[in-house]
């Protein structure tokens, strides 16, 4: 009799299925993401409702199911094959069991969290002629109540209804043909879209914006190169700043209690000849504390002034509540392209302490400020200068994670060089502008690299974990006392996150280039993360 | 490649049919020159505004000298072009990119002389052999090769000769003969990863020692001298040292500076289209 009420079901629910089919596509219901539900978002671990999981961006999830003692226990429950190849460098979110996926080059799915097959799709068209630095790619969305929003390629921030697909508003953040393109997932700060912007090897001049979330109506800009009427201007010789760089091409973090926006900048423009800039270059290469209201700048704190080598700040700026020498202090936590870690008090922009996490040789220390004290001859030249970190960092735009159950911080490093070479280039609308370029000078097998856990209250790297040859991929830490991360060589892992012991490895076959994330479904946790042009998630064995 | 002849072998059917139907007759010449385009934006002046540009729009993925970069993945242009035999196939790859991969068109609004000064850069990086005279004797090279060289010990040409090194069938292609010369003088020199030993300690402490197959983040494949194939996981052995330097003698006192230059002469001539 049972099993005659299991057939009727079934039977009933294809039903329902091919009757789903014939509609327009949608997603079941969701309770709609408010803003309250955003800034206590880690109090829903079954959900992943921002691209670094909470708004302090420690990329750690409450979500303890999976643990060290059954971390071997993982296997692969579905993957999802994005059409356009490319690579994947997205953080899905999940909703109540929904799971919102951005592709390359600039399109949105929607599937079902528990098995992959999708809901709605939605693809924005995109002019040929972009002008891009660094491939087609697209890291994520954010959301509030039923609305995602997406950058896009062409430098537009959209709206889609995360119900069906159906977009409800395009606004165009800046003009494509000019440099001007968008990569990075937006943060919602209350009722705004607030998103930064790509173009750093273009001249663009760089900014953060806020977007009206119902409207898509422009809320504030703040440029990141200072101009006329910020005193800051005077750190460009001439004009300079009108093509100064420093964009915003990774995603911000936000402090609810204090009001403010974290972002970072990327490097000055030309990249590599500092000649025509001379000056501190004012903001590039910066953390900024913007008001949430407003966008004014309350503080900021340069990592890397007058920048030659390429070194954006364009890391997620992390957020935490730590003991610092003896006392109870707000931080921000920042593993930066220069191979330098800092820990920034993070209401105040005050420099608490500052030391090398990789491999460098173009600074004897940090002074009393936090400002590096340049050793001579590191500056690009003609013939060509061999510096460390290498021209993608120390580390780079890939997500790090802190752990508040092991307080450590989580960065993947890399110990590289290039040779560094300036040249002589006029600027031209539209049209690359990065003054020099760099040479590899041996193959990439000879340089080390690691996960580093590095402790917040003193700069001392507890332990480390080599990857061979090096990671691109973002690390999540989890309340289960672990740490997930991939490689380039196609290893998605997961490590004892209080000493760095291999618990769990699986190869995906392909460069993972995003950051993992997790969430659960009718009380089973899952594991999400995409390498080459596939999404995984893995769960434990049934 | 295939995808892209395919593309144009359709065109030309099409545009070969157009005509047909438009003339009456089969015009097969006049679509044959259409289509085998030759690059007239090749002069010294041209390779020196292509390198310039280059630079600028190229050098960030390939690298300045244009040897590619592993960030990136963009390949080694000094070389054979892989996915390109022609000069209208190089310049089709900057007009159109290449579909799904970081390598993007120029944009749409770049003027063609200005492709085809590309085109001309990338070709003066490769070395023309019609433009180099070598003192040695290509036949004198093959025979020290497989005789008083030993050379074929370690090395494979068209499928025989050992494993030990690598397969030098189309080395021509690949290096020059300043670098073959050096290959063989001063082989430390520069040392391909795929070629350092690997000395692994087992945890019951026996050592292998072998040439280094592949190694990654939690893996470890070797060769040794017997040409046996040894696989491990980092996490079952103790320990494991890499030397980097070559396994290959240097042959400045077993050979003449004479036999050297027949050997860089054979080896110079191993090419694809010899
Ligand atoms: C964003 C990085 C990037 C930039 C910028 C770039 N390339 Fe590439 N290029 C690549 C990659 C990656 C490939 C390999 C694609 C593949 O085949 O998978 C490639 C392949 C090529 C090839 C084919 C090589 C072969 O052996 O088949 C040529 C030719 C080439 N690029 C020329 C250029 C030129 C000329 C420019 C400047 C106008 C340029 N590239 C700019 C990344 C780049
Ligand atoms: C004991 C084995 C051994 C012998 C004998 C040997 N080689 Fe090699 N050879 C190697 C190895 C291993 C490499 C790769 C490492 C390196 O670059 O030195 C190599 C590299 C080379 C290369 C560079 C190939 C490339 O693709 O970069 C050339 C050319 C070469 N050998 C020529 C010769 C010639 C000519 C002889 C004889 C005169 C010879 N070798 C004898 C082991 C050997």
């Amino acid at each position: 009799m049972k099993r005659l009420l299991t057939l009727l079901l079934i039977s009933l629910a294809t039903v329902a299925l091919a009757q789903d089919l014939n509609d327009a596509p949608v997603t079941p219901a969701f309770s709609p993401v408010t803003w309250d539900r955003l800034v206590n978002a880690s109090d829903e671990p079954e959900n992943w409702l921002t691209y670094s999981g909470t708004q302090n961006s420690q990329r750690y999830t409450r979500l303890d199911q999976v643990d060290i003692s059954n971390v071997t226990d993982l296997e692969l429950k579905w993957s999802y094959q994005i059409p356009v190849i490319d690579r994947a460098e997205t953080t899905p979110l999940v909703v109540d069991g929904i799971m919102f996926i951005t592709e390359s080059p600039s399109n949105v799915v929607a599937v079902d969290a528990v098995t992959g097959r999708q809901y709605w799709r939605y693809d924005y068209e995109l002019p040929e002629d972009l002008r891009i630095c660094c491939g087609r790619n697209n890291r994520g969305v954010a959301i509030l109540g039923e609305t995602l929003y997406m950058s896009t390629l062409d430098a537009h921030l959209v709206a889609i209804d995360a119900r069906t697909g159906n977009l409800r508003w395009d606004t165009e953040v800046a003009d494509y043909a000019k440099g001007y393109s968008k990569t990075a997932a937006p943060i919602i700060v209350k009722d705004m879209v607030v998103t930064g912007i790509a173009g750093g090897e273009f001249g663009i001049r760089g900014f953060i914006d806020a977007y009206d979330a119902a409207t898509g109506e422009r809320r504030w800009r703040t440029y990141t190169v200072a101009g006329p009427g910020d005193p800051n201007v005077s750190s460009w010789a001439d004009d300079s700043w009108k093509i100064g760089g420093a964009p915003t091409w990774i995603t911000g973090s936000y402090d609810a209690d204090l009001n403010l926006v974290y972002w970072g900048t990327g490097n000055p423009a030309p990249d590599y000849n500092g000649d025509v800039r001379l000056g501190d270059n004012l903001y590039s290469d910066s953390a900024l504390a913007l008001n949430g209201d407003t966008g004014e700048i309350e503080w900021h704190f340069q990592f890397t002034p007058h920048d030659e080598h390429d070194w954006d700040a364009i890391q997620i700026p992390i957020l935490a509540d730590i003991q610092f020498q003896g006392r109870q202090r707000k931080v921000m936590l920042w593993a930066n392209r220069n191979a330098f870690f800092y820990t920034i008090d993070r209401a105040t922009g005050e420099f608490l302490l500052g030391t090398p996490f990789a491999k460098q040789t173009w600074a004897s220390g940090l002074d009393s400020k936090g400002r590096p004290i340049v050793l001579p001859g590191v500056s690009p030249t003609y013939e060509g200068v061999l510096v460390s970190p290498s021209i993608g960092g120390g580390t780079n735009w890939y997500s790090p994670a802190y752990s508040p159950k092991t307080e450590l911080f989580y960065v993947n490093s890399y110990d590289g060089e290039h040779k560094y070479i300036k040249r002589d280039e006029e600027y031209e609308e539209g049209q690359r502008f990065t003054g020099g370029g760099f040479e590899s000078v041996q193959p990439i097998d000879n340089y080390y690299s690691a996960i580093r856990a590095i402790d917040p209250g003193n700069g001392e790297i507890k332990w480390e974990f080599p990857i061979q040859p090096r990671s691109s991929a973002g690390i999540m830490a989890t309340s289960g006392g672990l740490l997930f991360s991939g490689s380039v060589d196609g290893y998605f892992y997961a490590l004892d996150a209080n000493n760095g012991r291999e618990l769990w490895h699986i190869s995906l076959g392909a460069r993972v280039h995003s950051a993992p994330m997790s969430f659960a479904v009718d009380g089973k946790q899952f594991i999400s993360v995409a390498a080459g042009n596939v999404v995984y998630t893995f769960g434990l064995k049934e | 490649m295939r995808q892209t002849y395919l593309f144009y072998w359709k065109a030309n059917l099409l545009t070969g049919i157009l005509l047909a139907l438009g003339l009456g007759l089969l015009n097969q010449p006049a679509v044959a020159q259409e289509h085998e385009e030759i690059n007239l934006y090749n002069t010294a002046v041209d390779v020196r505004v292509g390198g310039r540009y280059f630079q600028r729009q190229c050098s960030r993925c390939h690298g300045a000298d244009a040897k590619g970069t592993d960030e990136t993945g963009a390949p080694d242009l000094t070389g054979t072009i892989s996915r390109a035999s022609t000069d209208f196939g190089i310049y089709n790859i900057i007009r159109k990119g290449i579909q799904g991969t970081a390598m993007l068109p120029v944009p749409a609004d770049t003027p063609d002389p200005k492709v085809w000064q590309l085109v001309a850069y990338i070709n003066s990086l490769r070395i023309n052999p019609a433009n180099i005279d070598l003192t040695g004797s290509p036949d004198a090279g093959q025979s020290l090769f497989t005789s008083k060289g030993s050379c074929s010990d370690c090395h494979m040409i068209g499928g025989t000769g050992g494993r030990r090194g690598p397969d030098l069938s189309l080395v021509g292609q690949r290096l020059d003969p300043d670098e073959l010369k050096i290959a063989m003088t001063n082989p430390d020199e520069l040392v391909d990863p795929r070629w350092w030993t690997m000395r692994i300690t087992q945890k019951n402490g026996s050592v292998v020692e072998g040439l280094r197959m592949e190694e990654d983040t939690f893996s470890l494949r070797v060769i040794d001298e017997n040409a046996d194939l040894w696989s491990f996981r980092k996490n079952e052995i103790q320990s494991y040292e890499r030397v980097e330097t070559s396994t290959m003698p240097s042959y400045t006192q077993t050979l003449t500076e004479g036999e050297i230059d027949d050997l860089v002469a054979y080896l110079f001539s191993l090419r694809k289209d010899n």
